[in-house]
């Protein structure tokens, strides 16, 4: 589904992934954990194709095609979600409104019929359900004044109605009490399935206790250093990342 | 305090500097010459309306050079040929869309500067409550409206213009006490039956005793494209402890042009929250003039402005705290686009007395072409030393990092601007007091958007 090879990747001329190489197949949850400056979030950003994130070398394909060339909007209709570390507040636009557009723009560049408004609604009001959204933020603006829960939840909640093949999430457990990250790994657990694969980037082996995945990376300058099952996140967690990346850096 | 800081006394003409003033076109006393005569208290108030004619020949029209204008060259929209507009009549449908306050409000409703009375609904008000037009304030008492327009400024050109020709426009008193439930409103309207060029120069005049509350709406509309210069003259008293709320929505044409002045004077403990929206118009410029008098006074300035194609628009606000206490807001949007020009001067006057002020001005802009051009002044002058007042300003694009956000949720780049442009300037529609009014800037905003139609939902 997405394969990433040797991508080389900056902000304003300064490489930080540096030759990356990562393979996810359908229906996988792959964990990519690192210390900060690892490029994690990059490799996120470089991913959903925000402005000034270069690709400079290798490549990227999801579903055959290569994406590096796509806008942000060209890569959410193919597929790509990506849940962010600090979810943007958008006062004045309100956040059903916003994702019923989102929806239908999605929709209508698939060549799918529109939703409307009040069959919307409906699904709108279930999925909220589901990851724990209450009704009115729903009516409330976009993140605008939300706790950093309810946003982290707000994130989910758009990749529930949204249904991408590929979610990518961005240390979606910072900032998250124990409570809120419990109801955010819930979230994500309902949608799982053997079509829809998840990237989660974390810090911490915290949340994937409760989202369980199928492959852990270790990521540092760049590059991903190690790979295993998902006892290689105890195993960081026991050891430290010094003890386990301190080799390759040196 | 010194008369030096108040900008309102009155400067007798020989100190300007003539090069800031135009000489009026001769259609201006062509137009007085004929018209002088019909005016709603011709007899009564002939002389006075001569000598303001004078004045206004020797005051003329202002251009950059004048102190309060700077940006805007006002003779070049203004020194034209323009005539007394025409009457006519005007079917309920037309009208329909423009009202607001919901089907209680109580209105008064001009067509080309002259109240519609069939349009108009002005009854069953609470004892007391005056809400007439001034052409039946001239039948009726035309002392009273001179003894107003004796309260002019006199070192302005337009206000003495004003003065000439003005025989309409709306009386309002609040008595102390009431709180009028249903709002006022005044709607203006001008028809393509007005003229090719037509002028009205209303006057507006609102009082509110003490305690008093007041919901007015003030709505200016050029119908099917007509043109026209509508000089407005206004003045304001709220008394003690009295409350006013004033929406104003401009919704005019291309060919339009607009100067409105209000002069409002807050007693102690008195509030007023102010919403502009101009949507439209060839020229418009908003003046207003507020004077702080006792403590615990709260005056809210809101507006926006959204100019596109070629128009012009002027905000000019001058809030003065005169007493210790008080509390000020300037709250100022625009969206400018295409090869619009908006400029915003706001000032604080903080005067000695006046200890323990709070004012604040901000002014926040989105340039979205780079041919559009915004002018942002924001100034204070203060003579107290225990005071907080702050200003700023800003003109920029859209945040990089909202865009990005909307986009990566599927939105094309092109509805993602116009989402955030349309959100950027709703903060400002959403002060407005009046529900359908508020219902009815949004409407109309979104076609002063590239892709707003497909933003209707966001009603």
């Amino acid at each position: 589904m997405l394969k990433i090879e040797n991508l080389k990747a900056g902000v304003e001329g300064k490489e930080i992934l540096k030759g990356l190489n990562l393979q996810v197949k359908p229906g996988q949850v792959h964990a990519i954990m690192g210390p900060n400056g690892s490029g994690k979030s990059t490799l996120a950003y470089v991913l959903a194709g925000r402005d000034g994130y270069e690709v400079s070398g290798g490549s990227v394909t999801f579903d055959g095609h290569d994406v590096t060339e796509m806008s942000p909007e060209e890569r959410a209709a193919a597929g790509i979600f990506l849940a962010m570390q600090y979810p943007v507040e958008i006062p004045g636009v309100a956040n059903s409104y916003f994702l019923r557009q989102a929806l239908n723009a999605i929709k209508k560049a698939r060549g799918e019929p529109e939703v409307s408004a009040a069959a919307f609604m409906k699904l709108l009001r279930e999925k909220a359900a589901v990851v724990g959204v209450r009704e009115d933020l729903l009516k409330r603006d976009v993140n605008f004044g939300f706790s950093g829960g309810e946003k982290k939840r707000n994130e989910i909640l758009q990749l529930a109605v949204l249904e991408p093949k590929l979610a990518i999430l961005d240390e979606t457990d910072s900032g998250l009490d124990i409570d809120a990250l419990r109801t955010v790994a819930e979230g994500v657990n309902r949608l799982r399935s053997p079509e829809r694969s998840f990237i989660v980037i974390t810090h911490y082996q915290r949340l994937l206790d409760y989202i369980v995945p199928d492959v852990v990376h270790i990521q540092a300058h760049g590059q991903i250093q190690r790979s295993g099952g998902k006892e290689l996140a105890g195993e960081l967690e026991e050891k430290g990342y010094d003890a386990m990346i301190g080799a390759v850096a040196a | 305090m010194s008369a030096a800081t108040l900008p309102v006394s009155p400067r007798p003409p020989a100190a300007r500097r003539p090069q800031a003033f135009v000489e009026p076109i001769s259609s201006f006393a062509e137009a007085f010459l004929a018209q002088a005569g019909r005016l709603n208290g011709a007899t009564e108030l002939g002389d006075l309306r001569r000598r303001r004619f004078e004045r206004f020949k020797a005051l003329g029209f202002p251009n950059q050079r004048a102190e309060r204008w700077h940006y805007t060259n006002a003779a070049r929209f203004l020194n034209r040929p323009w005539h007394p507009a025409a009457a006519a009549e005007l079917g309920s449908a037309m009208v329909t869309p423009y009202l607001a306050g919901g089907s209680r409000a109580r209105r008064l409703i001009f067509v080309n500067g002259r109240p519609a009375a069939s349009l108009s609904h002005v009854q069953g008000l609470p004892p007391g409550v005056i809400f007439k037009s001034i052409g039946r304030v001239l039948a009726e008492e035309p002392a009273a409206f001179k003894a107003l327009l004796d309260q002019d400024r006199e070192d302005d050109g337009l206000t003495a213009l004003n003065a000439a020709f003005a025989d309409n426009g709306a009386w309002i008193d609040i008595p102390a006490g009431v709180k009028l439930e249903v709002p006022l409103q005044l709607l203006f309207l001008t028809t393509v039956e007005a003229g090719p060029t037509p002028m009205t120069h209303p006057r507006v005049r609102i009082k509110l005793g003490a305690g008093a509350e007041l919901r007015l709406i003030e709505t200016h509309v050029t119908l099917g494209q007509s043109k026209g210069l509508t000089n407005l003259v206004g003045t304001v008293e709220i008394g003690k402890g009295a409350s006013l709320t004033h929406d104003r929505l401009q919704l005019l044409s291309e060919g339009a042009c607009f100067v409105g002045q209000l002069a409002i004077d807050l007693e102690a403990e008195a509030k007023l929250k102010q919403t502009i929206a101009t949507l439209g118009g060839e020229f418009v410029r908003n003046e207003m003039d507020a004077r702080l008098k006792g403590n615990a006074i709260d005056c809210l300035l809101n507006g926006v402005y959204m100019p596109v194609g070629t128009e012009h628009v002027d905000t000019a606000i001058r809030v003065h705290h005169l007493a210790p206490g008080s509390h000020s807001n300037q709250f100022y949007k625009g969206v400018i686009n295409d090869r619009s020009h908006a400029v915003f001067q706001g000032k604080i006057f903080v005067e000695k007395p006046a200890q323990q002020t709070n004012a604040f001005q901000q002014n926040n802009n989105l340039l979205l072409s780079d041919d559009a051009e915004i002018d942002t002044k924001p100034e204070l002058e203060i003579y107290a030393d225990d005071v907080k007042c702050s200003h700023g300003a800003t003109v920029g694009d859209h945040d990089p990092m909202e865009l990005f956000y909307l986009r990566s949720r599927g939105l094309d780049r092109a509805t993602a601007e116009s989402m955030l442009t349309y959100a950027f300037a709703a903060e400002v529609f959403e002060r407005f007091s009046d529900v359908p009014l508020k219902l009815l800037a949004r409407r109309m905003a979104f076609e002063r958007l590239p892709g707003g139609s497909a933003l209707q939902g966001m009603l």
